[in-house]
């Protein structure tokens, strides 16, 4: 028999990748370059690695959710991020889903539970 | 750190040369900050570096993180700027080639040059389809290995070390493109002349105006080895294709150079060392032309020569297979001594 913990590891992690974005584009009203928001995200218990962080990045800004530009005044050169006006709004509405969302689940969860 | 380059470099070589320069800025920022987590700045051992490179992952994971979830491509983003490269000389290769046939055969036979440039026109355009599809085709085998290559280690990320990284390649063991580039322009000319006129092959002559072909070759004859001819094409486009790609003397890539030019070597002597091919008419036209007399006292040495031209010409074959083999590996070798 497959083992719980890793089971639950495995769908949790399909959950959370889906709502990584939203933490990202929630962190994103001020500009932020990729590794200040790795600490920031952690604190606030959505862990994510670098590794899934920078490239997730750079989709969001592809899809023109995000701007970015060069800081180069630094010792180190770094690409700061931040929410562009359709961002904003996508990011809005995401929120007002999101919400349904626990809604709904909460709904379905509770009801499981009552028919016990 | 030279290790920190490695895996910058082979990361980034397998994205869109595009966003390439973006994103080793970006990654070399982000492996830094990394570090200076874990030691103060520049004095991170490599053992830090190493343990930095583990957390980011495999290079090919963090490379298909970075093309998105769409990875089923037919050319992908790590070959597709070669790809471009080689079909814009394949595709040139044939214009220019067939160009300078219509040229020939516009100066041999003035007469309907409208026709021949309706020929001229449709040969454009089917031999354009025909290099456009082989060197696709090249391509996505090409692609298609690189992935299956892929799945083979991204299916151990666990093991993977940092130490595994291969080495940047260096200026003096990379191959010089205009290398490759002459080969193809070769082959693809060689095809053009061997499949569109290879009766223009002979002994041209003037004579009161008018302009005649011996050719050296049946023509009927010859085209049943087209598909050789094909063949080695393809086989010649491919090994150069690669060349492209890596842009490296490696062994891996010299050993296919061997098999690839013994390979052509062998074929071509087999399709000259068929008497077939040659026209058997040769001599006889040589005498109606007036170039050659059976009263002339070098008469039978001059016959003799044709004779045993095909020798000769597959003797060359072999030479000129061996020159070419004992280049690349002196090459390779002198890389390899320096390194």
């Amino acid at each position: 028999m497959p083992d719980v913990n890793e089971t639950i590891n495995g769908l949790l992690g399909e959950l959370r990748r889906g709502t990584i974005v939203i933490g990202v584009l929630s962190q994103l009203t001020e500009p932020q370059y990729g590794y200040s928001l790795v600490p920031v995200l952690e604190e606030k218990g959505v862990a994510v690695d670098p590794g899934t962080l920078y490239p997730l990045l750079r989709r969001l800004e592809k899809q023109e959710l995000l701007e970015s530009k060069w800081d180069t005044n630094e010792a180190r050169p770094r690409k700061y991020y931040v929410l562009s006006p359709f961002g904003k709004e996508v990011y809005e509405g995401l929120c007002r889903e999101w919400r349904k969302l626990i809604v709904s689940m909460e709904a379905l969860t509770a009801e499981a539970k009552g028919g016990d | 750190m030279e290790i920190i380059d490695r895996y910058i470099y082979a990361v980034t070589q397998r994205l869109p040369e595009s966003q390439r320069a973006d994103i080793k800025r970006e990654l070399r920022g982000l492996i830094e900050d990394m570090l200076e987590e874990r030691a103060p700045a520049g004095q991170a051992s490599r053992q830090d570096a190493e343990s930095v490179l583990t957390e980011l992952g495999h290079p090919n994971e963090l490379a298909a993180k970075y093309r998105g979830h769409n990875d089923r491509y037919l050319i992908g983003p790590a070959v597709f700027d070669s790809y471009l490269t080689t079909l814009k000389i394949v595709l040139v290769s044939i214009a220019i080639g067939l160009s300078v046939l219509f040229a020939i055969q516009v100066i041999v036979t003035p007469d309907g040059v409208l026709e021949r440039f309706t020929d001229y026109l449709v040969s454009l355009f089917s031999a354009g389809a025909q290099g456009f599809v082989w060197v696709t085709v090249i391509f996505a085998l090409i692609e298609f290995r690189k992935r299956k290559n892929a799945a083979g280690t991204a299916d151990s990320p666990v093991d993977w070390k940092p130490a595994d990284l291969p080495e940047i390649p260096d200026e003096q063991s990379r191959i010089k493109l205009s290398d490759p580039i002459a080969s193809i322009i070769f082959t693809v000319l060689f095809t053009v002349v061997c499949v569109y006129s290879i009766e223009l092959l002979g002994i041209w002559r003037l004579h009161e105006g008018e302009r005649t072909v011996i050719s050296f070759l049946n023509a009927d004859a010859f085209r049943a080895y087209l598909p050789v001819i094909w063949a080695l094409a393809a086989l010649g486009i491919l090994k150069e294709s690669i060349r492209i790609i890596v842009r490296n003397r490696t062994g891996k890539l010299l050993a296919f150079h061997i098999a690839v030019s013994i390979a052509s070597s062998v074929a071509a002597c087999v399709v000259l060392a068929d008497s077939a091919i040659w026209n058997p008419d040769f001599v006889r036209d040589m005498e109606a032309a007036g170039l050659l007399n059976p009263g002339w006292d070098n008469y039978d040495s001059l016959v003799s020569i044709w004779t045993r031209a095909s020798g000769w010409l597959v003797g060359m074959v072999v030479l000129f297979g061996a020159i070419d083999i004992v280049s690349e590996a002196y090459k390779w070798y002198r890389v390899r001594r320096s390194a």
